[in-house]
């Protein structure tokens, strides 16, 4: 079944075909000059080298602590990250919502308001409008290593000229920035314009220079159950490698329940190891990033705070390389450079204060590890059938089928018909399988937890309950109480 | 475009510009129809003149429109004039969600939103019973329905 994956690297001719039309698509694409972009890449220093981080971080078994930022303007950009460096280990750059569409034009009209308002109007930094030169001021800047962190079907300009300007980690995929971020981006398309950004990655290590990629674990953030999650998780590592990407981060986006969410960490990074070796890939760098809770937020900044710090805690009992931050403004969206600093500094305290600690691993653990590699080998299988050879007609084949659906997902490629809810520990179980495949012992189980939660709350499980749950952490509980 | 035929009042509803946040649309869909709404969901993703057409083929007595991603401000402005040309002058603007970048004052968003032309401002956190309780008495109050 394997034999015929891992062959669809794009040739040096059908690669620099591409690039040709992809820099032409705004005009601050024929800045990028890819043998400068190597030689740039070659005088930035170790310590903002985002895999020479990842792979200290690891070999130390510490967690590292990663914001996410990103305003309109450049200078005020450089300001903000330079405030959170004080703090953080890694630093971002999150793109506007405008350039994650490709909408430069829009994202240009941002800018200038921006200009004339005096502050950012724009959720994130418009790396393509701003181009090259200004990207690179920023890199400059910052003494942090840099990654790209956005939401974009197609991010073909925005990594030429990002990767040009010394980034040296990007996040997303073909299937994670499509599916919880567009509506009508076909998912063909995606996973074809993100092989053409492993496939830049690629170039730039076949030249000696190593870019972290990070597929976008956490989806719509909204109760995906984790054989769900890891599922992409290692499809789209799989997709990257495959380009000659060589530096993996794969992620998960924290549920609330202890031992489901160490156990998703735990068979996430046992599970891409095992795949990706059966795929015949070695010599690869791997690493694991574990988001806080990506849901609904209290208002109150001091219940966020312990939302923060349980997702910190997860981080670092699961043994997560690094960890991504939420902050006390997040019911309200984006935070000020203070509340972010905040949010890094609650985390830190906790991630260092467990860096010694180890959960046992006892039975509970164990099975939840077990259940999720059951679950996510049953469906990897089908999956897999479906691709016949080739990794990327796998995934749309997937998602075309419901044999892979993301629960509350915006696209339209995407079926929308699995209902995930929590039992009554909290951990997230799914009440409705649709088309996703599981064997009669798995589905025994779901429905058994799903049950007994429904007996003692005297109720029908149903979208009723799993409303209740996606508004649960904000108003101050992890499972939904009726309302 | 999702309806059902329900015989209450008619009102459209979207997430505007390129917000993709796809979680409150779908419970919003769902409250606002059990509460007797006919609902025209738009889904994410919404552009102002999608919201304009949807309610004129509909004869809607409201459009409702959230925003969570902090663009809200440079995506709501002009509705209400782009709803004067088009000759829907009267219809109710409920606007709703994370509407402007940063945790700012409600009050300050309120009167931003209410001088762009909408009637109604909401935050996340609203209790949707008295939201329909508004629309309801707005509606009455507006249309004489």
């Amino acid at each position: 079944m394997t034999a015929a994956y891992g062959k669809a690297y794009i040739s040096d001719a059908d690669f620099f075909a591409e690039r040709e039309e992809v820099l032409k698509t705004w005009p601050t694409g024929s800045d990028v000059d890819l043998d400068e972009a190597v030689a740039y890449h070659r005088t930035i220093s170790d310590d903002k080298k985002f895999t020479e981080a990842l792979k200290k971080a690891a070999e130390e078994g510490r967690v590292l602590v990663q914001p996410r930022a990103g305003v309109a303007l450049v200078d005020e950009h450089i300001e903000l990250l330079q405030k959170l460096a004080a703090e953080a280990d890694l630093l971002p750059t999150t793109i506007d919502a405008y350039t994650r569409l490709n909408h430069y034009e829009e994202a240009q009209k941002g800018i200038e308001r921006s200009v004339a308002a005096g502050k950012s109007l724009l959720n994130g930094f418009p790396a393509v409008n701003h181009g090259v030169k200004e990207c690179r001021r920023v890199v400059e800047a910052v003494s942090r290593p840099l990654q790209v962190r956005h939401g974009t079907p197609d991010a073909r300009l925005l990594a030429e000229i990002t990767l040009a300007a010394g980034f040296t980690s990007f996040e997303g995929g073909g299937i994670s920035y499509n599916i919880p971020y567009a509506k009508k981006a076909p998912l063909e398309l995606s996973v074809k314009t993100w092989q053409y950004v492993d496939r830049l990655c690629g170039y730039y290590e076949s030249k000696g220079i190593r870019i972290n990629r990070e597929p976008f674990g956490p989806l719509t953030g909204s109760l995906v159950p984790p054989c769900v999650s890891t599922s992409v998780a290692i499809l789209e590592g799989l997709l990257a490698l495959e380009q000659g990407v060589r530096c993996v981060t794969v992620g998960y986006g924290q549920l609330g329940n202890l031992v489901q969410d160490v156990a998703a960490v735990i068979s996430l990074r046992e599970l891409c190891d095992e795949y990706f070796r059966k795929f015949g890939f070695e010599n690869y760098q791997l690493t694991t990033v574990l988001h806080q809770w990506m849901g609904g937020f209290p208002e109150d900044e001091a219940k966020a705070f312990a939302v923060i710090s349980w997702g910190g805690a997860i981080a670092a009992l699961a043994k997560a390389t690094k960890v991504i931050v939420k902050t006390p403004h997040e019911a309200r969206g984006i935070p000020t450079a203070e509340a972010n600093l905040q949010g890094i500094k609650a985390t830190k305290q906790i991630v260092n204060m467990l860096a010694e600690q180890h959960l046992l691993r006892e039975d509970s653990l164990q099975n939840e590890v077990e259940l999720i590699k059951k679950e996510v080998r049953c469906i990897l299988d089908r999956v897999f059938e479906l691709g016949e050879g080739d990794f990327a007609k796998a995934c749309v084949r997937a998602f075309a089928s419901g044999v892979l659906d993301v629960p509350f997902a915006p696209s339209r490629f995407n079926k929308g018909k699995l209902m995930p809810v929590r039992d009554s520990s909290g951990a997230v179980r799914i009440l409705d399988w649709a088309g996703t495949p599981a064997t009669d012992e798995v589905r025994e189980f779901h429905r058994r937890c799903v049950e007994e939660r429904g007996v003692s709350e005297g109720r029908k499980p149903s979208y009723h309950m799993l409303i209740d749950d996606i508004y649960a952490v904000s108003k101050g509980r992890l499972v939904g109480c009726r309302r | 475009m999702s309806t059902e035929n329900v015989s209450g009042p008619t009102i459209v509803l979207g997430v505007i510009g390129s917000d993709c946040h796809a979680v409150g649309n779908a419970i919003l869909y769902r409250v606002f129809s059990e509460a007797g709404f006919n609902v025209v969901n738009l889904g994410v993703m919404v552009s102002q003149d999608e919201y304009i057409d949807a309610a004129i083929e509909t004869n809607a007595k409201a459009i409702l429109v959230s925003s969570l991603y902090g663009q809200g401000e440079l995506d709501c402005e002009g509705l209400r004039e782009r709803c004067i040309e088009r000759g829907i002058d009267d219809i109710l603007l409920y606007v709703g969600g994370n509407l402007v970048i940063g945790k700012v004052d409600y009050a300050q968003t309120e009167a931003k939103f209410k001088k762009m032309g909408y009637d109604r401002v909401f935050t996340p956190e609203s209790d949707l019973n008295e939201v329909i309780k508004l629309l309801y008495a707005d509606i009455k109050e507006r249309f004489g329905e």
